[in-house]
């Protein structure tokens, strides 16, 4: 074959600028191998062709170069922005879930503390009530361990215990009575309950003859009893009896015995 | 993360101090040599000297600058992706990257977004360019300016080819002409072709 034919017939340039098939490709690499002439037309072609293009170069901006170097960087440093960005959205949404965690609990606590409030004015007027309570039973029995040792502990003191009478026979009632002191304490242990307009009227006898020694407070057979009755002085007495008068009493009994008792 | 980003720039400070340490002028073996031992310095000192060059071929395909600038991108890639594959028994180091650029700049003309996207600009000059398929469109860059001294049949042919892409068969059947006949005809405008720059 004519080497001078075959280097002129465009297969030289075709080869170099890409234009040839896979078999011409082929042949002529082996074409280069064989004939040095042909290598060198190749060479010849090829660096004309790098010199007419650097001639023709159009220079990139220079900010295209940084571009370039990033693309080609490692994986991993173009992994990160990545990364980074998915670590800012979740932190974004993570920001986003406590803000609405957030308001969720102040209205939780909102509420909360008016419910709290509002229990706690409810616990303290309940306390107040029961300071009351407890104060005025704590007084209640003070009263009533000194009224019990008065007449239970006191040497002096003597006892009547009245039986009940005709119009009502289970009717009980005892009287104590100090002797140095005078003072009289009834105990109603049961009377029936008189009418609004009615009122039991305490009497001493003493030689026959009786004694005022006060009403007894209709309030008493009503809500709490009292335990024992203050009454009047007497300065003498051999029995006691409970008679049924009008409202505010009678200077002498007028109305039905209800009790009598000897000391 | 301002940490994590002085990372993503820690690939070019490193070549900035590998470009005091190291000379400034390779022979073309010693630049494939650590380019393909992926010597990011050879990488920067390949793109400083062959990115005009380069710019220049893709432009002579690509007309929209702001595209050709995107290939030209690609092609550096690809450059650094495929340098293991090449071989410098077939071809000088720059006659591989002109045609890793000339392959990335017609699979972009011939890329459907590409093609979507001049018709859409394209619409003023409809009628100036119906059955132009084989002319010239672009702006005489590079080796398509030795183009416009070949005569006619020939510059319709290396236009085709070269700077379009087309295969031999696809150009017969275009241009209503034996296969044959297109192959010799592209070998003779090529024989011209060098003439005309040597």
């Amino acid at each position: 074959m004519n080497v001078k034919e075959y280097i002129s017939s465009g297969i030289v340039e075709s080869y170099v600028l890409g234009l040839t098939s896979p078999e011409e490709q082929a042949e002529f690499e082996n074409m280069c191998r064989q004939y040095p002439e042909i290598l060198q037309a190749r060479i010849d072609f090829e660096l004309a062709l790098e010199r007419q293009a650097i001639q023709n170069a159009v220079e990139p901006p220079s900010s295209l170069k940084q571009k370039v170097i990033q693309a080609i960087s490692p994986a991993e440093a173009k992994i990160v922005p990545i990364i980074t960005g998915s670590i800012a959205t979740v932190k974004t949404n993570w920001l986003k879930l406590v803000a609405a965690a957030c308001a969720v609990l102040l209205a939780g606590s909102l509420y909360w503390n008016i419910s709290q409030y509002n229990r706690n004015r409810k616990l303290q007027e309940t306390y107040r009530d029961l300071v009351r309570d407890y104060d005025s039973a704590a007084l209640r029995l003070t009263e009533i361990e000194d009224e019990i040792a008065m007449i239970a502990l006191n040497p002096n003191v003597k006892m009547a215990a009245m039986k009940g009478m005709e119009p009502s026979p289970a009717s009980f009632a005892t009287v104590y009575w100090d002797t140095t002191s005078k003072d009289v304490y009834l105990v109603v242990n049961n009377l029936p309950k008189p009418a609004s307009d009615k009122q039991y009227q305490l009497w001493a006898l003493l030689d026959g003859k009786p004694i005022d020694v006060g009403m007894i407070d209709n309030d008493v057979f009503v809500g709490q009893k009292k335990l024992l009755l203050r009454m009047k002085n007497v300065s003498g007495a051999q029995a006691f009896a409970i008679t049924l008068e009008k409202k505010g009493g009678n200077p002498t009994p007028e109305g039905p015995m209800f009790t009598l008792g000897n000391l | 993360m301002r940490i994590l980003k002085r990372n993503i720039n820690y690939p070019i400070f490193c070549s900035l101090t590998n470009y005091l340490n190291t000379k400034t002028t390779y022979s073309e073996q010693e630049l494939i040599s650590l380019l393909q031992q992926r010597n990011d310095h050879s990488f920067g000192y390949l793109y400083d000297n062959y990115s005009g060059a380069l710019l220049g071929v893709v432009s002579a395909i690509v007309a929209d600058k702001e595209t050709a600038r995107d290939v030209l991108q690609e092609v550096f890639v690809n450059i650094w992706k495929k340098i293991e594959s090449y071989d410098p028994a077939k071809g000088r180091l720059f006659t591989w990257m002109m045609n890793v650029a000339r392959n990335a700049a017609i699979d972009k003309i011939r890329s459907k977004g590409y093609q979507d996207s001049k018709k859409n600009f394209a619409i003023p000059d409809t009628d100036s360019n119906v059955g132009s398929a084989t002319m010239p469109q672009l702006s005489d860059t590079g080796l398509k300016k030795v183009l416009t001294k070949l005569k006619e049949d020939h510059r319709v042919l290396i236009d085709m080819s070269y700077f379009q892409g087309y295969t031999h068969e696809e150009i017969a059947k275009i241009l209503e002409i034996p296969l044959g006949t297109v192959k010799t005809r592209i070998r003779s405008a090529l024989s011209h072709l060098r003439t005309l720059i040597t």
